[in-house]
């Protein structure tokens, strides 16, 4: 085991970087999406139960589905893998960012009107950073969700640990088929723990101190 | 995917309860009423399209051997199997052994074994599978170790959370009315629990009836079969059949988990 790990430890690193990489790019992408769809959610009432049911029926789906169906339109490849991350990242967020919104202190918003700030103003220095915590939390369970949906974006050539997996599942009965599984499993879930921790930073470094628990 | 979905909802929904049961009853319900009415019509509308195509396609004769109706049928019994069968053993072994670690010396490891089943969330489902493949062999067994070992942390977390939330006045109450310990925990403490255990249910459910589509790696069958064949022979028509019947099963072991999950909700809760 360990002498499989040394022989190949510059590419296993370099494969959990390219994992926290596209977990990264893909939550990214998906924060800013789901923000953005929850600022429009807080803007029309009525669609809050349907964002909801969206979420909740998008996170029924199976990943590997969803690699099913974006296969005819994406092909095989990374673009595959960074959509289908994309998409479950985007669910959790948008959830709690709708609750965090909604959460928000009416007559905050309307103080911080009355003292002239604009839309973009309020939303920017008043409901984003009271909604954050929450915010924050989705995008936290976002990143540890999507480290075993890119484990499975992998079949289709994605980026990452996941292909180690594989690897194993096609060499079974070869040598060094259990290492190539081992590895893919334990480093995925290694760069989960990494990633949480860092997201625990992200959380004290970005919270409001006012707000903070 | 659900298939690396974190049990997170049920413990939100928990708090949510516990903090505002009046304000955001109607929201919920609202949402409830929803989930439990989209998914059946969502369903049967686009399996209904999935039949007519599948009817009135042109497919060669690769393709028409791999979607026959038999085959289908047979595939999606599979998948159906592989989920309540992994299922009844997470919730028989999941629930008591919860319940055991609310109870008396063992208590003290309960936050430890909450700390493992959230930790154990973010191991990837199909590195659990292909493991246990390597060390047993494939076969539907092997898959529905793997799939119970997966659904097994929200159940047991939600259970030891569910009995931990309950109001310590009411166990002394109960206590108080000459229960013994064992018919608290019947008469009080486990009614009470049920709605958290059984969203712990609900989620275990998506969680085995996701990951049941990657048993197919391991020769244990299911409708990921169809996708994987799909995918190796790159044959657009497999693989939309197979994701897209895949995903109408969850939606549906989802939706009835939900039924569920309204049924054994006590009165008056």
């Amino acid at each position: 085991m360990w002498e499989f790990i040394s022989e190949r430890g510059d590419l296993i690193a370099y494969n959990a970087l390219q994992h926290a990489n596209l977990v990264l790019q893909a939550v990214v992408v998906a924060t800013v999406l789901a923000v953005g769809i929850a600022v429009v959610v807080d803007r029309f009432r009525f669609l809050d139960p349907i964002a909801n049911t969206v979420s909740a029926i998008g996170l029924t789906i199976p990943s590997f589905a969803l690699v099913g169906l974006l296969l005819p339109l994406t092909m095989i490849g990374a673009l595959t893998a960074f959509i289908c991350v994309v998409f479950y990242a985007t669910l959790p967020i948008l959830r709690n960012a709708v609750v965090g919104f909604a959460q928000v202190d009416k007559t905050l918003i309307e103080s911080a009107r009355g003292m002239g700030m604009s839309d973009l103003g309020v939303l920017l220095r008043v409901r984003l950073p009271l909604a954050w915590p929450v915010i924050h939390a989705g995008v936290r369970t976002s990143v540890q969700m999507s480290m075993g949906i890119a484990a499975i974006a992998a079949y289709v050539l994605g980026p990452g640990l996941g292909g180690y997996i594989f690897t194993g599942l096609s060499q079974a009965g070869g040598v060094n088929a259990v290492n190539y599984a081992v590895v893919g499993t334990v480093g995925i879930v290694l760069v989960a723990l990494v990633a949480d921790l860092l997201m625990l930073l992200l959380g004290r470094l970005t919270i409001s101190k006012g707000i903070r628990a | 995917m659900a298939d690396t979905l974190p049990a997170q909802p049920a413990a939100d929904a928990l708090g949510e309860d516990e903090l505002a049961p009046k304000s955001s009853a109607r929201v919920i319900t609202r949402e409830m009423v929803l989930m439990l009415t989209v998914p059946p019509v969502l369903v049967a509308a686009v399996f209904g399209a999935f039949v007519w195509w599948r009817q009135t396609a042109d497919l060669d004769s690769v393709e028409a051997q791999q979607l026959r109706w038999s085959e289908l049928r047979s595939l999606g019994w599979e998948h159906v199997q592989l989920t309540v069968v992994a299922a009844l053993i997470v919730v028989a072994i999941a629930v008591p052994l919860g319940i055991m670690l609310t109870r008396g010396r063992f208590r003290a490891a309960s936050p430890v074994v909450i700390g493992i089943a959230n930790a154990g969330q973010a191991a990837p489902s199909v590195g659990l599978i292909v493991l246990l493949f390597l060390w047993l062999d494939g076969g539907f067994w092997t898959a529905i170790w793997a799939l119970s070992l997966y659904g097994i942390l929200p159940v047991l977390r939600n259970t030891i959370v569910g009995i931990q939330g309950i109001d310590p006045t009411l166990v002394e109450a109960g206590r108080g009315l000459g229960m013994t310990s064992a018919m608290t925990l019947v008469k009080v403490e486990l009614p009470l629990a049920v709605p958290v255990i059984m969203s712990g249910v609900r989620t275990a459910l998506v969680l085995i009836a996701g990951t049941a589509s990657l048993a197919c790696f391991i020769d244990a069958g299911g409708l990921g079969e169809i996708l994987q064949t799909g995918i190796t022979l790159f044959r657009f028509s497999l693989m939309v059949t197979g994701a897209v019947l895949i995903a109408l099963i969850a939606l549906l072991i989802e939706w009835l988990g939900r039924v569920l999950e309204l049924a054994t909700r006590p009165k008056g809760i």
